[in-house]
């Protein structure tokens, strides 16, 4: 079951390698073996690791064996493990040591494809996916809105517009495999009357390389996708629901001290200001049923950047659209939230049953709701939590905001639907 | 990129997400004080859910709190505890159990004397307000009634042949039986996971299954506390329902259930009714004035200044941050308050360990007058906006004393008090 | 051997009793199974319980007193290289270097490489920049430095292989908590040693025909008890602090005479800063101080800075026993590290002899002496075979190697295998091992008797966590079944205590915090009824 990574690229000192990583001040040696760390953490238990053990270990000097560990792969770096220590302790950031430790053939293929795919031009998409095709599906996708609703014959999805107020990266998955997803998004913004654009040039969002342990592609990835915001001269930069992303972002600028010339903006935040201000006058209407809903924080735009603000921000729209009473939190939520369980990669890294196993913490949490919807502004959160639901046999559907935010605004066209139960579907 | 930058304004800003720091916002909300708390995981997370008032001194269990409180006032008159009268601190107790209440973790309200609850090495220990989940446990234990003790397979730290060894002589009728968790057959389970798997009413069917064949004639069935994370009241009902005796809970050794129970719940609850709440970060650095205090703090993305007119220390000892210890001398780290310091390195601890005296640096700490402003080192206030509460403060050995929540909530009491008194 | 038990006293005949459970006594031990004696091997505590149990772990290549004593020098060279060859895992091979800073004699240093020669231990010079890259948390003010051939050794794997050799060669059996309080003198023989088992009080006689005293710092009164006046001991107390992690790969020593804080030695996941020398009046109820610990760390962080930042675990102490010889000097640090034989036959004695002084280095020497009069006087005329006998290991006794358990565990993978220690990662079956089969396992086990056979208790939380694991699991397995494990647990925290007090700062004191709130908050130990003592 152990299996270790064999050749090692070299030798990592984990202490050594991670004092230099550390906030001032921070340090492993203060851990006191409590264990809140290992008994609030999803992955612990599998390949017999928790957080704990990965810290006595590396206090032990076993480096070879946490250099070879496969559970840093099923560790999601969620940080949920400094946020209970008492010493603010990160295991993420040894995990991440170990993670660049492996030798590349030796590291999860579906991560490692992903990089791979983003590295290889300067679209920067996971999927592969270049910039001309992007660019045809948008202007494909467009003309079909258009055609489609009367009420859109005028919406645009600008590329490299000069001077635009929002720039926006774009997760790959809609154009490569759902551009009818592209839609609701578009529309708020059309509705809203915000000018924003899409750049050419690393226009994804979502970045693998990270999560390889590799720094050189991380940094790599970051820096095109400056390049092309900052060369538009955009205010704010923007990403479409995606948690991963926003974080990999703003943490690769800090850290390989890139020059941006924009703020980092989340489109959650923006839906709640849009609705404060009465220019997206979403209600909940529809909601005729008293369907229930829940929200899933994703990690990495709560707890590892914003904080309980962008939570708020969550809820806050959350409520406006499915009707106060009709909304109901996981325990516990927001910065304390559980990880989903499809971060870090591990949706891609091929390890399904550990992380189901991870997920089924998730999993109880969402049933203990008794929700019959799952709202959450992530990618990866989505496809998670949709395939525990699957496995463990839960009732429960995942949804976009725009899709609620459309449904409710009565901009949704049929073939939006995709993620709705039947119940909404037909509304 | 720009750091993003946000600013608070606020009336009181508490420091601390411990029972003193927590229970100074309830208090404060309930006076309609606009309030923000700003705190880090610290001691509360390992608590046991006992609310102690005074359980202990000199060595010697209590039985009854408030004679103990008496002779305090005798023999210690600078003990944070002796400095309050009893109608201030059975009002702290009284409100802070309430309030929990209200929240949804039922709680005992306090009384005249110290009740006797169960740990988990099976001894007893006097407490004044206790969980509705380990209630009957004192029942059980009082009635000598015939008993089983459960514990489970992987959960390390909890025995219940060791609970029915220690209780052999006082309360001989006690079963023993090893279960293992649905679910968690195998490897090492924790009692947090297993507790929020309780939530999930399938699987709280399902150990009541479980358990319900090896009752033999039992009329109380005891578990370590893992009935439930946010919602243990409900998981609590329900087991008795379904095993039809009455369940209770005994606390275990850390990584364990009451503490975290408890932060969710406050993190949870008291947004709702008006606390401006950042569970995530420490304050960093402070500015104190004569017309308000500012703090800064700074988190992954963003400086917070938190700008207030008065602020409630409650950042607990060591464990906490609170305070901090060097090679010679102890400090508060954040405003770098005097401390009283219990002599030089070696007179800190006593030779003996279990030393009945206790040791000198848990006397160790902030000195304050009697509105719980700390005092500069020329004996007069550091800052009239700044209080202080909680474990932090000097003169006190909560550990030995048995005294951890009383002294953080009747402190967090007379602070909020105080504070309230001059706020614009 | 034969064991009677009456109402109230109990007799056990050997050939051979051995009086004290250090690396001497069971040195002596296994040197005279090899010649097929059988040997009854008793301490008044445990295994290791005295210096064996409090001391530095390094296996000198003999540079330290290459300076002051060619003759212990060359004698801890060559039974050095014996034992890293006989005993290898009870041996981590890491190499030595002595370092000479600013402010250092650079003449003793310049004549080092001399007396290293006259004692035929080999050593290379090494640039500073050598050292630093070799040892990275060396001072920049390096001015000399020399590579020599020492190790660190593991002490408790080493008593213990040795008496788990002993016991499968002749059934020779260890008993704990045996004190020696008296002997019964008759025709120039000792007839029977007079004994109490500590823990149930009750009365034992012991009759064997030849009597090995190996006390240690009690040697002296133990051979008072024969009235034999000759041993003269000097109590040598030395401390010595742990750090939480390793900080050196190597052993380092202080290039400059013996002085305090000088030695930096690996004990595998730790390392171990010492040693003060001070002479006491009594080798009984030592304890490391405060003031003694601070001074160890000043020194060694003139050679070491990052001393001043690491986080330290504990503290402890042990007694030197140095021969005094008649009218010498009573500094501790300039006697001499030499051994001494006693037949005691001046004394009118025939069965009985003394074994004192020596390093842990040179134990096997020392046993070969003892057991070549024992033998002698026995009639037996076995040659020693431990300069050339390999010494077995086996499951039970290496569980006291840092790092093992964790190592082992990982590599089983057994999720079932629950982990009871966290901080050094021992698991139930490293205690069911120990329970079954390690050294004086024919006897009760407790925690305290485990964690002396094992990491359990050594790692950062000092004992707050892994007691009350360790005891749960105990009561599980109906190793206890009284409110007597939980008097045992408090005698266990008590004793951890006394090595923590002294480092108390920095970062051990919240451990130490939550530690007494779990101990007295939470399992009530500081108010559980008094009982006598033992
Ligand atoms: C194992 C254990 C068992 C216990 N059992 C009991 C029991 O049975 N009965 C009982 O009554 N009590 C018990 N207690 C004690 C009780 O939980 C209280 O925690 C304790 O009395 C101290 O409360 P406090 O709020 O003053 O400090 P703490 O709980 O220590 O809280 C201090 C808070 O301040 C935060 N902080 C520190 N510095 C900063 C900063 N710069 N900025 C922001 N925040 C900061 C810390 O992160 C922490 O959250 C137990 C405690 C422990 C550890
Ligand atoms: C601080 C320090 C550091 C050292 N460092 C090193 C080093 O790095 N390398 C090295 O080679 N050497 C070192 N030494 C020396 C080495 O530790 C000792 O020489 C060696 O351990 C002595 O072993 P022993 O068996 O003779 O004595 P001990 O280990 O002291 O054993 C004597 C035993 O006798 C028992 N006993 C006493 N009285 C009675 C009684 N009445 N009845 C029954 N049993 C009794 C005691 O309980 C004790 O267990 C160091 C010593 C000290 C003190
Ligand atoms: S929570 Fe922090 S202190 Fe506790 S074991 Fe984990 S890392 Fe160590
Ligand atoms: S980052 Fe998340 S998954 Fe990784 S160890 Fe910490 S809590 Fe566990």
């Amino acid at each position: 079951m152990m299996e270790i990574a064999p050749e090692r690229a070299e030798p990592v000192d984990f202490l050594t390698t991670a004092r230099d990583l550390l906030p001032e001040g921070a340090s492993y040696e203060a851990c006191i073996a409590c264990g809140l760390c290992a008994s609030g953490c999803p992955a612990s238990g599998l390949y017999g690791m928790d957080p704990r053990r990965f810290i006595r270990m590396a206090m032990l000097g076993l480096n070879e064996e946490l250099a070879g560990t496969p559970w840093v792969w099923t560790c999601t770096q969620c940080k949920r493990c400094a946020y209970i220590c008492p010493m603010g302790i990160d295991v993420s950031v040894l995990v991440g040591i170990a993670r660049g430790g492996w030798p590349r053939d030796k590291k999860p293929k579906g991560i490692m494809r992903s990089c791979e795919a983003q590295m290889r031009d300067d679209s920067t998409s996971a999927m592969g996916l270049r910039s001309a095709d992007f660019i045809e599906i948008i202007a494909e996708t467009v003309d079909e809105i258009r055609e489609g609703d009367k009420r859109f014959k005028n919406l645009t999805a600008p590329i490299d517009k000069a001077g635009a107020e929002f720039v926006v990266n774009q997760n790959s998955r809609e154009p490569a495999v759902e551009p009818e997803e592209l839609g609701p998004l578009w529309k708020i913004f059309d509705y809203v009357g915000v000018s924003w654009s899409y750049t050419s040039k690393g226009w994804a969002a979502e970045n693998f390389c990270m999560f390889t342990g590799d720094e050189t592609s991380w940094k790599e990835m970051v820096k095109t996708r400056v390049e092309a915001i900052n060369a538009l001269g955009a205010k704010t930069w923007i990403n479409t629901e995606c948690g991963h992303s926003f974080y990999t972002m703003w943490k690769g600028i800090e850290r390989f001290g890139l020059e941006a010339d924009f703020e980092a903006g989340n489109l959650i935040s923006f839906y709640a200001k849009w609705i404060r201000e009465g220019r997206l006058p979403v209600n909940s209407d529809w909601n005729r049923d008293n369907l229930k809903f829940t929200v899933q924080d994703p990690c990495q735009l709560v707890r590892k950047s914003i904080g309980d603000p962008v939570a708020d921000d969550l809820r806050f729209v959350a409520r406006k659209l499915v009707g106060e009473g009709n909304f109901v939190d996981m325990q516990p939520c927001r910065s304390a939230n559980y990880c989903c369980g499809g971060g870090g990669g591990f949706l891609q890294a091929g390890m399904n049953e550990q992380r189901r196993a991870y997920g089924k913490r998730k999993f109880d949490q969402i049933i203990a709701t008794k929700a019959q919807y799952v709202l959450t502004p992530c990618h990866n959160c989505h496809s998670q939590m949709s395939d525990i639901g699957g496995y463990y046999g839960g009732k429960y559907h995942v949804v976009h905001f725009w899709t609620l935010i459309c449904l409710s605004l009565g901009i949704l066209g049929p073939n939006e639907r995709k993620y709705l139960g039947p119940e909404l579907a037909c509304l | 990129m720009k750091r993003r930058q946000r600013r608070i304004k606020t009336k009181l800003a508490v420091i601390g997400a411990g029972l003193s720091g927590f229970s100074a916002a309830i208090f404060a909300l309930k006076r309609g004080i606009k309030t923000t708390l700003l705190g880090h995981t610290g001691a509360l997370a390992y608590t046991t859910g006992y609310l102690d008032l005074l359980g202990a001194r000199r060595g010697r269990l209590l039985d009854d709190p408030w004679a103990g409180l008496a002779a305090l006032r005798e023999d210690e008159p600078e003990h944070p505890l002796a400095r309050l009268g009893n109608d201030e601190i059975k009002d702290a107790f009284a409100c802070f159990t309430a309030a929990l209440r209200d929240m949804g973790i039922g709680y005992s309200m306090p009384g005249a004397l110290n009740r006797m609850v169960l740990l988990p090495a099976g001894i007893r220990k006097p407490t004044l307000c206790v969980p509705d989940t380990m209630l009957a446990g004192m029942e059980a234990a009082d009635r000598r009634a015939k008993t089983l003790i459960l514990d489970f397979a992987g959960l390390a730290g909890f025995s219940a042949a060791e609970f029915k060894a220690n209780f052999l002589t006082t309360w001989p009728a006690i079963t023993v039986q090893k279960i293992q968790f649905p679910g968690m057959e195998h490897g090492q389970v924790f009692p947090e996971v297993m507790a929020r798997a309780l939530e999930v009413p399938s699987l709280y069917a399902e150990l009541a299954r479980r358990i319900s064949p090896r009752l033999d004639g039992a009329r109380y069935v005891g578990l370590p506390a893992i009935l439930g994370m946010h919602a243990p009241d409900e998981v609590h009902a329900a087991m008795e329902r379904l095993l039809g005796l009455p369940v209770f809970e005994i606390p275990t050794i850390p990584p364990a259930v009451p503490g975290i129970r408890l932060r969710e719940l406050f993190e949870r609850a008291l947004p709702e009714t008006g606390l401006e709440l950042e569970p995530q970060l420490k304050v960093q650095r402070a500015d104190l004035r004569p017309d308000g205090i500012t703090l800064y703090l700074h988190g992954p993305m963003e400086d917070l200044e938190v700008e207030s007119e008065a602020v409630i220390l409650a950042s607990g000892r060591f464990l906490s941050g609170g305070l901090k210890a060097g090679h010679e001398t102890l400090s508060e780290p954040l405003l770098g308050l005097p401390l009283y310091q219990p002599g030089a390195r070696k007179d800190w601890y006593r030779r003996e360990y279990l030393d009945r005296r206790g040791h000198r640096i848990n006397r160790a700490g902030v000195k304050t007058d009697t509105d719980l402003r700390p005092l500069g080192g020329d004996g007069a206030p550091v800052n009239t906006r700044l209080f202080a509460a909680g474990s932090l403060l000097a003169h006190q050995d909560w550990v030995r004393q048995r005294c951890g929540t009383g002294l953080a909530i009747a402190t967090a009491l007379r602070a909020v008090k105080s504070a309230q008194a001059i706020l614009s | 051997m034969s064991a009677k038990s009456s109402a109230k006293s109990r007799l056990y005949e050997t050939e051979v009793l051995i009086i004290g459970g250090g690396v001497t006594g069971a040195g002596v031990m296994r040197d005279l199974a090899l010649r097929g004696i059988h040997c009854l091997l008793i301490d008044r505590c445990d295994l290791n319980a005295g210096a064996s149990g409090g001391n530095h772990g390094l296996l000198h290549s003999g540079g330290r007193y290459a300076s002051s004593d060619t003759r212990t020098a060359a004698e801890c060279r060559h039974e050095s290289e014996l034992i890293k060859k006989l005993a290898p895992e009870c041996v981590d091979d890491c190499g030595g270097m002595f370092v000479a800073v600013e402010g250092d004699d650079p003449d003793f240093a310049a004549r080092f490489p001399g007396f290293c020669q006259a004692a035929g231990i080999i050593c290379e010079a090494l640039s500073p920049q050598e050292a630093r890259a070799r040892e990275p948390a060396l001072s920049e003010k390096i001015i000399a430095a020399y590579a020599i051939p020492d190790a660190a050794i593991d002490p408790f794997r080493l008593v213990s292989q040795n008496v788990e050799h002993a016991r499968r060669l002749t059934g020779s059996v260890f008993l704990p908590h045996m004190e020696l309080e008296a002997f019964q003198i008759a025709d120039g023989r000792i007839s029977s040693a007079l004994c109490r088992d500590r823990r149930s009080g009750a009365a034992v006689r012991i009759r064997a025909r030849q009597i090995v005293n190996a006390a240690g710092a009690w040697a002296m009164n133990i051979a008072r008890l024969a009235r034999c006046e000759d041993v003269n001991l000097l109590y040598s107390k030395g401390t010595l602090i742990v750090s939480n992690t390793r900080l050196g790969r190597g052993v380092i020593n202080r290039l400059r005479p013996p002085g305090d804080g000088d030695i930096l030695v690996p004990g595998g996941t730790v390392s171990l800063l010492g040693t003060s020398s001070v002479t006491v009046e009594d080798p009984d109820r030592i304890r490391p101080g405060v003031d003694e610990v601070d001074r160890i760390l000043a020194e060694g962080a003139a050679m070491l800075p990052g001393l001043e930042d690491a986080r330290f675990i504990r503290a402890f102490c042990g007694v030197r026993p140095l021969i005094r010889a008649s009218g010498a000097a009573t500094d501790g640090r300039k006697a001499g590290r030499g051994f001494s034989l006693f037949d005691h036959e001046d004394q009118g004695l025939e069965n009985f002899a003394t074994i004192a002084g020596g390093k842990l280095t040179t134990f096997r020497a020392m046993a070969e002496k003892t057991g070549d009069l024992v033998a002698r006087r026995l009639g037996n005329t076995s040659m020693c075979k431990t300069a050339t006998t390999p010494l077995p290991s086996g499951d039970a006794v290496r569980m006291t190697e840092p790092g093992r358990a964790a190592r082992d565990w990982y590599r089983r993978a057994e999720p079932d295998d629950l982990i009871l220690c966290e901080c050094e990662m021992v698991p139930q079956s490293a205690v069911d091992e120990i329970v079954g089969h390690a050294p004086g396992a024919e006897d009760h086990m407790s925690l305290q008797a485990i964690a002396l056979r094992s990491r359990i208790g050594k790692g950062a939380c000092q004992g707050a966590f892994c007691a009350h694991r360790v005891t749960s699991y105990l009561y599980d397995c109906g190793i206890y079944d009284s409110d007597n494990g939980m008097r045992l647990m408090r005698d266990f925290v008590a004793e951890r205590y006394r090595g923590v007090r002294p480092v108390l700062w920095g970062r051990q004191l919240p451990q130490m915090e939550l530690a007494e709130i779990m101990h007295c908050a939470m399992a009530g130990l500081d108010i559980a009824p008094d009982e006598a003592e033992q």
